[in-house]
């Protein structure tokens, strides 16, 4: 009698595509046998599939269900499933897309996955107690531009040379659909998640660039000076970060603890 | 919600009816507050560090005894049973604290590959052998009995000695773990694979069965058979419930719950099916009196 490992690495097989692997190992004639064992292969491309379009509802939406069954299909055959949650599927789907939408005239779409994969990972990451813009008052000019401001780990930073930020908007729930200008441009995203849900906010690329520096660690004044922000814009920006409880910590050295 | 805080436990789940939770209905269950025992929900879908559906379960866990129900281990998998994964279900027993954990008798990946799925297992002592080692490993992790669901099965394997029965009774002696069991898998395996449902329910060991799973099916043709899926929806059909009729006879008011994940309905339409089986529940308390 075949051992557990050889008859799951036939069933194996047989949920690969392969439907005479297994046969041998079901009761039942040779047709009957192979519709069974097609459940369980229908059954694994729908899971896969259904997480995946959960995690790419916009993109779904655009390419229709045809294509997206096409999309899904390879980026399968490359990207299997490797963990009992299926949340993580569509990790590389941007990739994916990139590589195989390259010189269709559809590159965005790997753009608008990228959009989408950050919405999924803030709207699970953990929320931190936000902290007060009071938090920055009081520095002198010289603690203020070496204050460090920790933000929300769901905080994801995303930019685009479509504007696939439109594409997304447009595609919601109260979003007409309508078609996107290509022209229009790039866009930059701060993407989180906040008590009620996901929060998108348009940014310019310099802000972006900002929010970038200021999560690897870099000081105020020099995530400003690095970034090239205006600092006309910089109060906007911060208070932006505040008002949606995205500041989480601040650093500065007047209150860092030196040993005597 | 940075951290993993352990919380207090949900409190026992009632042997009474209760209903799975899906996020959709998230909203609607605090707000209406329906009259239902206890919830159930998915373990995997509140692995995760924070976010909305996990403070929605937070607030769920307040209102309703609740019961965590993976169906990611894939326990049966001849591989290495994934540490990471059983880390995730050890994180979210701690976080939620839940009177009840449970799994499935089936098997899940190979090589690496996940297929998502509950995958049937040979019945063999193997097998049976292999499963139990894996469940005394998890309760060992968790520190806790877990429950083990009987499987919807679409064929049978020319390799099983065993009858699912005597299957199932072999990884309760060998891992000490108590049995969830689905009627409706029952009845859908009695068409599929001609399952004698009578002699399941009446065979197995009544001191482990700790719930009850209720739910409806879809049919599908496959050549000349009629193969019964469980796709979980629809209302539980007539013949599930004179299943699930023996069934308290034999175990006695168990936890039962309303199982309900494909074509899902309003929140009152579930706990409505929950009225049905309390209804019954309700029968078998008055036969005890």
């Amino acid at each position: 009698m075949d051992s557990l490992p050889e008859v799951q690495s036939r069933f194996a097989a047989a949920l690969r595509g392969d439907p005479g692997a297994a046969a041998a190992d079901v009761t039942g004639d040779g047709p009957e046998s192979a519709g069974r064992l097609a459940i369980y292969r229908n059954n694994a491309r729908a899971m896969f599939d259904g997480a995946l379009e959960r995690t790419y509802p916009v993109l779904r939406r655009r390419v229709g269900e045809d294509y997206f069954r096409q999309l899904a299909h390879g980026y399968r055959q490359l990207h299997p499933s490797r963990s009992g949650d299926l949340h993580w599927v569509g990790e590389h789907f941007s990739r994916y897309l990139a590589a195989t939408e390259a010189g269709t005239g559809y590159e965005w779409l790997a753009e608008l996955a990228e959009l989408e994969w950050a919405c999924e990972c803030a709207f699970v990451a953990a929320r931190e107690s936000p902290v007060d813009p009071q938090a920055l008052t009081g520095l002198m000019p010289d603690d203020l531009a070496r204050a460090r401001l920790q933000l929300q780990p769901s905080l994801h930073c995303v930019a685009s040379s479509f504007p696939v930020l439109e594409v997304w908007r447009a595609n919601q729930a109260d979003g007409d659909g309508h078609a996107v200008d290509p022209s229009r441009g790039g866009q930059c995203a701060l993407v989180s998640c906040g008590a009620d849900g996901l929060e998108l906010a348009e940014v310019s690329r310099t802000a972006l660039e900002f929010a970038r520096l200021l999560q690897s660690g870099t000081p105020l004044g020099a995530a400003v000076e690095a970034s090239g922000l205006d600092l006309a814009e910089l109060p906007d920006v911060l208070s932006l970060l505040f008002s949606r409880g995205l500041v989480i910590g601040v650093t500065a050295p007047a209150m860092e603890h030196h040993p005597t | 919600m940075s951290s993993s805080p352990t919380a207090n436990s949900s409190g026992p789940v009632p042997a009474g009816a209760g209903i799975g939770l899906r996020s959709a209905h998230h909203e609607a269950l605090v707000r209406e507050r329906p009259a239902v025992g206890w919830i159930e929900v998915h373990t995997e879908n509140y692995f995760h560090d924070g976010g909305p559906h996990l403070a929605a379960l937070e607030k769920a866990r307040e209102l309703y005894p609740l019961s965590l129900h993976g169906v990611g281990m894939g326990l049966g998998s001849a591989g290495p049973i994934d540490r990471s994964h059983l880390a995730r279900v050890a994180r979210a027993v701690e976080r939620f604290a839940p009177a009840l954990v449970s799994e499935h008798a089936c098997w899940g990946s190979q090589d690496g590959e996940h297929f998502n799925d509950l995958l049937p297992l040979p019945y063999t002592e193997e097998a049976a052998l292999h499963l139990a080692a894996r469940v005394r490993e998890v309760q060992d992790v968790l520190g806790r009995q877990i429950l083990i669901e009987n499987l919807s099965c679409y064929l049978e394997f020319s390799s099983s000695r065993l009858n699912e029965c005597e299957f199932l009774s072999a990884v309760v002696e060998h891992s000490g773990c108590g049995l969830l069991l689905d009627v409706n898998n029952a009845y859908v395996n009695s068409v599929n694979v001609g399952l004698d449902a009578h002699a399941f329910i009446d065979g197995l060991p009544a001191a482990a069965v700790q719930e009850i799973h209720l739910a409806g099916h879809a049919r599908r043709q496959v050549g000349e058979r009629t193969i019964l899926l469980d796709d979980h929806g629809s209302r539980v059909p007539e013949p599930v419930w004179r299943l699930y009729e023996r069934a308290l006879r034999r175990f006695g008011a168990v936890p039962t719950l309303i199982e309900w994940d494909t074509h899902l309905p309003q929140l009152d339409v579930l706990a409505d099916e929950a009225a049905r089986a309390q209804r019954r529940l309700d029968d078998v308390h008055g036969l005890a009196a």
